[in-house]
């Protein structure tokens, strides 16, 4: 996987390849591999053997790039190793080390311990993130966690997440780390509150609502929600505080809750007018001003909003057809989001 | 309504850890205008200090591929080669569309320097630019090239295997095919890791994987149009193209395939072993728990890639080694 890393911060000098072995070894741990796997992983994304010694009862492994297991373990344990509670990790460089051999190592090593059963406490600082948002984690947890991040307990502040490989030409300062979730590994970073903002560019990219520390939980699963409204490189970025109540309301509806009219408006995906033609009903007062948004004539409007009115069963521009539409739209946006799957696209021209 | 959730098995923990690392280079979803990327992406590195650290001699060949245009083609030797060896003529993996001779070779090096094989790897055209019967027809033009050259090349012809990865499974099991009805070269085997077989797409697997893992059901259609343009999932589609066509898989040589059980191609790639042992023939097939597609070749440290590398070269040691 080193070849690898070389080649992805070829191809995208923006990456973050420390976030990538991040997110490798939370998949590991959350899979419970062995030392064996956790050693593999290690050498085969530092490109050299990676060690593992335990002082009672004395046992030693050690694993090339390839993920051979290596007979001979009777070398004693090197000065570069990390060592705690008799479970020590190295990796056998020769040479300089490398930029990620610091991360590579502090990743094994936690997980080395947490395969071993040892307490994840004082070796697990970057974990606060992932407490603070995760909402069945009890608030006096949440707030240990805010306090040992640096928030500050009255302040505001938003979650913002984004794919592993989304592109960064701004990155904003804040507390951050990957957080597993549903839909794979997001990184996620806390920035403060402040109006008119702007230090954040990054393609795709979802941005919460502020809230003060005890909410980031649901600031951040209002950003999840944002990033998953994304479609670069039309829509890079979506701010939660577009959609108001509304992005709460889908962030905590359940996966399978049951969502009638985004099921009809799945089958106008078969117009290619659909998405446009939704979008400027959704922005629009009458037909006429949908018409103009739309950049057609009044009568394919009007046609078109027969189309969707006789498919919904309701007409969007009387009573709640209007947000019940928006909502419809939004929920079947998600369905169908693919933002978290494909590479950015800026990456497809930059060669 | 609602959408019914797509049940299918999980990946293993080692291979998820390695999706991780990979995202996005090799995204779950190619279309057309990805395939540029992909061949920035998919394009092998220098190979040089890898096989020199192997021992590991290269020759570059020029041979007449369809229609006798030039295609690359190269030779790569055991350490201290002495006299003739078995040889593997080798089909590069990369959806018919990307990728070159070297892509995913590291694999096969183990052939040349741990069972003394002499490597051919070819440089076939790509779709869409050069769209069936270019790639099979170059590889089958290499095969036939590798036979008439024998002597030349210092390779035995009584131990001449086919192989291919994902893409390049499908052309090996064209060219074993074509080989048996054109009477070409006699083959001793074919491996086939995780082929791509059919262009029809309706396997229950094909289905099970959308937007997950590597090459997923629209990279696979993606990959077929490419090659088969309109034709695609026609009753006109030649089985040297897509072997999964073929009426009659009598008469072929023995047969090695693997496949991962959380990929699309399980389904084509089980019903192509089955289809040759109703046929008589020889076919050694492994389904491996929780890999996905060619998950040896993005994340060969893992436990399932270890078992998949060594379990092959068991197989073809068999046949190759002296």
């Amino acid at each position: 996987m080193q070849e690898l890393l070389g080649r992805i911060a070829r191809l995208d000098p923006s990456a973050s390849l420390g976030l990538r072995v991040i997110a490798c070894f939370d998949e590991l741990v959350v899979g419970n591999v062995n030392t064996r796997a956790l050693l593999s992983a290690a050498a085969s994304l530092a490109g050299c053997v990676a060690g593992f010694h335990q002082d009672q009862p004395v046992r030693s492994l050690r694993v090339n790039p390839r993920g051979e297991v290596l007979r001979d373990t009777t070398a004693p344990v090197p000065p570069t190793a990390t060592t705690a509670d008799g479970l020590s990790v190295w990796l056998e460089r020769v040479g300089d080390a490398l930029p990620n051999d610091a991360i590579i190592l502090e990743r094994l090593a936690l997980a080395v311990r947490i395969r071993h059963g040892r307490s994840r406490t004082g070796f697990d600082h970057r974990r606060d993130l992932g407490r603070l948002v995760d909402m069945d984690t009890p608030v006096d947890e949440r707030m240990a966690a805010a306090g040992a991040l640096g928030l500050g307990a009255t302040r505001l502040y938003r979650l913002v997440t984004a794919p592993l490989f989304a592109v960064w030409e701004r990155h904003p300062r804040g507390p951050e780390d990957v957080v597993p979730t549903v839909h794979g590994p997001i990184h996620a970073v806390i920035v403060p509150a402040q109006p008119g903002d702007e230090t954040l560019k990054a393609s795709p990219a979802g941005i919460g609502v502020a809230t003060q520390p005890q909410g980031l939980h649901h600031s951040f699963r209002t950003a999840l929600v944002a990033l998953r409204l994304c479609d670069p490189p039309r829509v890079p970025t979506v701010h939660a505080d577009e959609y108001g109540g509304l992005i709460g309301l889908l962030a905590d509806a359940p996966a399978a809750s049951a969502q009638p009219d985004a099921d009809r408006l799945a089958e106008l995906e078969a117009h290619g007018w659909g998405a446009a033609t939704i979008e400027a009903v959704i922005h629009s007062q009458s037909v006429r001003q949908a018409a103009r948004l739309a950049g057609v004539h009044h009568s394919t409007m009007q046609t078109r909003i027969d189309t969707i009115t006789t498919l919904l069963g309701f007409d969007p521009f009387d009573g709640f057809g209007k947000p019940r539409l928006g909502t419809a739209y939004l929920v079947w946006r998600l369905r169908r989001s693919r933002v978290l799957e494909l590479p950015s696209p800026t990456k497809e021209t930059r060669t | 309504m609602t959408v019914a959730p797509v049940l299918r098995p999980e990946f293993d923990a080692e291979l998820r850890a390695g999706l991780a690392v990979v995202g996005g280079m090799f995204p779950p979803t190619i279309t057309d205008d990805l395939i540029d990327f992909m061949r920035v992406s998919y394009a092998s590195p220098p190979m040089d200090d890898v096989l020199r650290d192997r021992g590991i001699a290269r020759e570059e060949h020029v041979a007449p591929g369809h229609l006798g245009d030039p295609i690359e083609v190269s030779v790569l030797r055991p350490p201290g080669q002495d006299g003739p060896r078995p040889a593997v003529v080798y089909a590069h993996s990369g959806g018919l569309m990307f990728g070159d001779r070297f892509s995913g070779i590291d694999l096969v090096l183990d052939w040349v320097d741990r069972m003394g094989a002499i490597l051919v790897t070819v440089e076939y055209r790509l779709a869409p630019e050069f769209p069936d019967p270019y790639p099979r027809e170059d590889m089958y033009a290499a095969l036939e090239w590798t036979a008439a050259h024998a002597d030349a090349l210092d390779i035995r012809t009584d131990r001449l295997v086919v192989a291919g990865a994902s893409a390049g499974g499908g052309l090996a099991a064209g060219m074993a095919l074509a080989a048996r009805d054109r009477g070409g070269p006699p083959l001793v085997g074919q491996v086939l890791d995780y082929p791509m077989l059919d262009d029809r797409g309706i396997t229950t697997s094909m289905h099970q994987f959308d937007g997950v893992g590597v090459w997923d059901r629209v990279s696979n259609q993606t990959g077929w149009r490419a090659l088969l343009g309109d034709a695609c999932g026609s009753e006109s589609v030649s089985p040297y193209a897509a072997p999964s066509r073929a009426e009659n898989l009598h008469g072929l040589p023995p047969a090695f395939i693997d496949v991962g059980a959380a990929e699309v191609f399980r389904d084509e790639a089980i019903a192509y072993a089955d289809a040759l042992w109703k046929a008589g023939g020889d076919a050694e097939l492994h389904v491996w728990s929780g890999a996905f597609h060619a998950c040896d070749i993005f994340a060969p440290h893992t436990a399932v890639g270890q078992s998949m590398i060594k379990t092959r070269n068991t197989w073809l040691e068999t046949i190759l080694a002296d």
